[in-house]
């Protein structure tokens, strides 16, 4: 899948938080070993419990629009082609109490609207500077 | 010991439109805290703290050289985002000068944006095919890059679940325009705005207009603070520091749902009040940092001003506009209106109220709020009160 910003939009570095959520190509969060809690960004310590010790949960990725805005001016050059483009904050049901940010592919970003239901996708991508293969989550409106 | 601190001077430098300002950075600051010192009756050498917030590059050891501060005895800055912690920044001094470590703690905020690039704007790591590294990588992955941004998903969720429409955004832009007219430091004086013209305008990221935004700018603002005694022997009528509160939580940076449509000034209104005595029903007149209008909507129901189903009824008719307003709001023009000196020409105007010489005076001050940048953890408010 294309990306919605754009080819030569710039990609996330990879590390131990983030290269999980971004290359998996299933939408992995982090869940702690100890008491279960899923966190969103990931960090070193449990929010819930304190626990250092954290594992991947994997979303099943059917998720809903919690806030959506459209951005009408681009802030980089590389984005001068690239708006309006929405962006939006997800919740998905088997992580309650997280939000995932994202774009919605594939949609009029102006009929993107809170409630809508969402289900992950995954824009595939080289990274030509470190050679990695990304996977990083959107979303996109299903019926 | 609340109540022990005063402000005694205030002082800044002309405002300039970004890029404009003839000097540099540095040099605005010296100029607003030079102004300060001389507004309170002091002299350079009385100063012994420095205190600003947000990544203050004018560092306090070089100032001392540059203003000739004989012994500098307290320095602090407070941790995290930028404009809302501006408020926290006056804790920071009321503590300094109620404990005793410092006699004079000069606040000040100084930006030369034209010097140093802007804060606004997508910058950084955000670069043609560089990586978004560390928290960026969450957000500006997906073009989600300057606080424009951040602000409009909370307020299009505060909208949406408080059937608030985009005329109270409008208002809060119209009331901050109205009163910079009255206000010949103001950068928007001699330029009114119109409903016609705000709705007219284009947009930055929707639900936000361009005149939904701050302005950035070039300039500096700064105010002396110490002890009320001290103040009182001073040329100006003290504004004491009733209290100061900072609050985080419950998450920090990321957005959450428990955070979800706020403004993070939840804590920080119960912190003020409780440390007050008092409550939003005793203020007379109110700063609202405005980066963008619809975050100060969200901070007026946090800070206990308004419901948030009642919110746009508060701000709209006009209610906020001139020192006769239902409720005397952003006076100079604030951000908005007046200049982004992130938000510290609130500061300055706040004290001005309770001395009564703002261009906007509201009749008998006797408390005057401050409410720093809304959106993001940590907030910060001040709450000044007339010395008895």
């Amino acid at each position: 899948m294309t990306r919605v910003l754009g080819e030569r939009w710039a990609l996330p570095s990879l590390d131990a938080h983030t290269r999980d959520f971004f290359t998996a190509g299933v939408l992995a969060l982090q869940q702690c070993l100890r008491c279960h809690h899923v966190q969103h960004p990931p960090d070193d310590v449990c929010e819930a419990c304190g626990s250092f010790e954290l594992g991947r949960f994997v979303s099943a990725g059917n998720g809903r629009v919690e806030s959506a805005a459209v951005v009408t001016q681009a802030v980089h050059p590389l984005l001068a082609d690239r708006v309006p483009y929405a962006i939006v904050l997800v919740s998905v049901a088997d992580a309650p109490g997280i939000l995932i940010a994202g774009n919605v592919v594939g949609r009029d970003p102006e009929t993107v609207a809170i409630g809508d239901r969402v289900r992950v996708v995954f824009e595939e991508t080289r990274d030509p500077r470190t050679g990695d293969v990304l996977r990083i989550p959107q979303w996109q409106v299903v019926a | 010991m609340h109540g022990s601190a005063a402000v005694a001077g205030i002082g800044e430098s002309t405002y300039y439109k970004r890029g404009a300002s003839p000097y540099t950075e540095f040099q605005v600051a010296c100029i607003a805290i030079r102004g300060a010192v001389a507004n309170a009756g002091l002299e350079l050498a009385d100063v012994d703290g420095l205190v600003s917030f947000m990544d203050q590059r004018n560092i306090p050891v070089r100032l001392a050289r540059a203003l000739g501060l004989r012994q500098l005895r307290w320095t602090g800055i407070p941790w995290g985002g930028g404009g809302n912690n501006m408020a926290a920044a006056m804790q920071i001094a009321d503590a300094a000068v109620t404990a005793g470590y410092a006699r004079h703690v000069v606040v000040f905020r100084a930006l030369a944006q034209g010097q140093f690039g802007r804060f606004g704007q997508a910058g950084g790591s955000a670069g043609a095919g560089a990586a978004m590294a560390g928290p960026q990588a969450w957000n500006g992955t997906y073009g989600i890059l300057t606080a424009a941004h951040q602000c409009a998903l909370h307020t299009a969720r505060f909208m949406h679940d408080h059937g608030i429409s985009q005329e109270a955004l409008c208002e809060i832009a119209l009331a901050c325009y109205a009163n910079a007219q009255r206000n010949p430091r103001a950068l928007r004086c001699g330029q009114p705005l119109t409903r016609e013209a705000y709705h007219a305008s284009r947009w930055v990221v929707k639900p936000f207009h361009v005149y939904d935004c701050c302005p950035e700018n070039d300039g500096a603002a700064a105010a002396v603070v110490t002890t009320l005694e001290r103040a009182r022997d001073l040329r100006h009528r003290p504004a004491t520091i009733v209290a100061a509160a900072c609050g985080i939580g419950p998450q920090y940076g990321a957005f959450d749902r428990a955070t979800l449509g706020s403004a993070h000034y939840r804590q920080v209104g119960i912190h003020l009040w409780e440390q007050a005595g008092c409550g939003p029903q005793d203020v007379d007149v109110a700063q609202f940092y405005e980066n963008f209008t619809g975050p100060v909507l969200m901070a007026l129901c946090e800070m206990g001003f308004a419901s948030p189903d009642g919110v746009e009824e508060f701000v709209s008719r006009g209610r906020l506009i001139g020192p006769e307003a239902t409720f005397p709001f952003n006076t100079s023009g604030g951000n908005l209106g007046e200049a982004y000196i992130h938000g510290f020409e609130m500061i300055n105007e706040a004290v001005r109220q309770i001395r009564g010489d703002s261009t906007c005076q509201v009749e008998h001050v006797e408390r005057a709020l401050v409410v720093a940048g809304p959106g993001y953890a940590p907030g910060s408010a001040v709450l000044f009160g007339a010395a008895a």
